[in-house]
């Protein structure tokens, strides 16, 4: 192969990769449903760091007691499918699943934790196999890029805003979700 | 290479003529300032797209909101487009700058890297996620052989430290199977085996030396960190396994003759798979027997000072001036680190210091010396 060919292909390799990659996220972000999801604060030297700002939702920890799954039993790095109902345009977290739901909205994610809880009777002795009770899963949506210097404006507006910091993202039919802008007080924030 | 000394022999022995001689000084002496500038061609533009590079994956970290997402990302795709392009004209087509033009294909390497950190920055991509640094590696990865890119392949080892060191921060479950410190040791060794691969073909060997040589370093780093008391040494059954399937491999191709003449650092591939057979061992010792992590740091003090002192005779013996520097560098570190381990505590500060100040200048003082020694003897007189 003559050294011609190779630089048109590097080019085209390089444009495909480019391309592939915006086109995967565009796809999400036209065809996909605007779901708010709410932000959990999360302790505040962690919130930050660098230039991005690190977001915790509410759906980022799941108590199984209160969002039942359809298989109680989970490994760490599993992938689920979290059905969601769409309540005044929040999504609430309606049922945990290991594979893609038939039908109506739903957002992918991978256990990142697994949360235990056990019973002990008085001398200390576990009396029953442990439970999984919570688990944090992530969704690929925690990261928000702004640019140099503004992560601390962000930051006081979550600990000061009524009503916090949300973050409106985009699902599409596969559970894949692309973050499309972060609302302080209920208002979009241009940043 | 001769110098000389090898001259006047000739001279002496009658070879040579006087007439003759000199013109071989003559054009000893051309060869050596064209080497001299090549390789100073070679440094400066290298720095200079390394430096650009940076500047360009800065640009993208800054997120500078005076110019639209879109613009931003025409701007940068554009310019490692047209970065290539020049890079691909003044090595191939034009043939007037070949050292600029693939120091301008490692530039366009890096804008990829920076223009797809770009996009995933747009789409809030998560943070420290170890794909994006894979799927650079993947997009410049055939560069290496496509446009015989040494600096690329050094770029691309780079590039595989970072992601494993992602990837070991990302998946949890990692830590409870392999020591990061074992994972890099393993990963320096699979590259430079990668290196001794890359120098039994004709076609590939131009990146021989750059995997050889980011193995190397990778495995002297982890190495170094191990003669360091890091608390208990846990090792998996896995661990163990890994190391002496790497040793063999490298035995497997270092031992067959006609393979072993075709690599040039017999010598120092041969330290490098000791060393893999003998964390095999210590790993699987471990698992049954562990020591305390003295023993450990003792140990592996012992195999760092063994693995310099014989990258140091197979360097010297192979006249390779590069292997030469690296273990006088980390043998300095060395030296550094067990002398803030050992007096920190026992001397007053000032002492130590002024102590510590002495006996660094009197090691360079020895190490420059032998260094120059040996580049003279290298080079045939070119210092």
């Amino acid at each position: 192969m003559n050294q011609k060919k190779i630089f048109y292909l590097t080019i085209v390799f390089w444009l495909l990769i480019f391309s592939g990659f915006i086109l995967y996220k565009e796809y999400t972000l036209r065809t996909g449903t605007e779901v708010v999801l709410k932000t959990e604060p999360v302790d505040p030297r962690d919130l930050f760091r660098g230039d991005y700002v690190t977001l915790n939702y509410e759906i980022s920890t799941l108590d199984l007691e209160v969002v039942p799954a359809e298989d109680p039993h989970f490994n760490y790095n599993d992938r689920i499918y979290l059905a969601l109902a769409l309540e005044e345009g929040y999504g609430v977290p309606k049922k945990v699943y290991r594979n893609p739901p038939e039908d109506g909205l739903y957002i992918k994610g991978t256990v990142k934790e697994l949360i235990y809880d056990w019973e002990e009777d008085e001398d200390g002795i576990v009396t029953e196999e442990p439970q999984i009770k919570e688990l944090r899963v992530e969704y690929g949506i925690e990261s928000y890029f702004v640019p140099e210097g503004r992560g601390l404006e962000i930051e006081s507006q979550q600990w000061t805003g009524e009503e916090g910091v949300n973050v409106k993202v985009v699902v599409d039919k596969y559970g894949n979700a692309v973050i499309k802008s972060l609302l302080i007080d209920g208002k979009e924030v241009e940043i | 290479m001769f110098g000389e000394d090898l001259i006047l022999k000739w001279l002496d022995e009658g070879t040579i003529d006087h007439v003759q001689a000199e013109k071989m000084r003559e054009d000893l002496a051309e060869y050596n300032r064209e080497r001299r500038s090549k390789k100073q061609i070679i440094a400066f533009s290298t720095i200079g797209a390394i430096l650009i590079g940076i500047g360009a994956i800065l640009f993208v970290a800054s997120n500078w909101e005076k110019i639209g997402d879109t613009v931003k990302v025409l701007l940068l795709v554009g310019s490692t487009v047209g970065i290539h392009y020049a890079g691909y004209l003044l090595k191939y087509e034009k043939q007037k700058y070949p050292r600029l033009g693939s120091a301008l294909i490692l530039l366009s390497a890096l804008l990829f890297g920076a223009s797809f950190f770009l996009i995933a920055q747009i789409y809030n991509i998560n943070a420290n996620n170890s794909t994006l640094v894979f799927i650079w590696v993947l997009g410049v990865f055939p560069l290496i052989y496509g446009y015989r890119s040494a600096p690329i392949a050094g770029l691309c080892s780079l590039l595989f430290y970072l992601w494993i060191s992602l990837l070991y921060l990302e998946r949890t479950d990692l830590n409870k199977l392999i020591n990061i410190w074992d994972l890099y040791l393993i990963s320096g060794i699979s590259i430079y085996f990668i290196g001794v691969l890359h120098g039994l073909a004709e076609k590939i060997k131009h990146a021989e030396t750059a995997f050889k040589f980011m193995g190397l370093q990778a495995l002297l780093f982890a190495l170094f960190v191990h003669t360091f008391e890091l608390g208990e040494y846990q090792v998996e059954k896995i661990v163990p396994v890994i190391y002496a399937i790497s040793g063999i491999l490298f035995l497997a191709v270092l031992l067959p003759k006609p393979l072993r003449e075709k690599l040039t650092g017999f010598r120092i591939d041969v330290s490098i798979s000791i060393v893999a057979l003998l964390m095999a061992g210590i790993t699987l010792t471990t698992i049954y027997s562990p020591a305390s992590e003295k023993i450990y740091m003792i140990l592996f003090n012992i195999i760092f000072l063994g693995l310099l002192t014989l990258l140091l005779y197979a360097g010297y013996s192979t006249e390779n001036m590069g292997i030469v520097n690296t273990t006088m560098f980390w043998f300095v570190l060395l030296i550094f680190a067990r002398y803030f381990d050992f007096f920190w505590e026992l001397l007053p500060r000032s002492l130590f210091f002024m102590l510590g100040g002495l006996v660094l200048l009197f090691i360079s003082v020895v190490l420059e010396r032998k260094r120059r020694e040996l580049k003279v003897q290298f080079s045939g007189g070119e210092q």
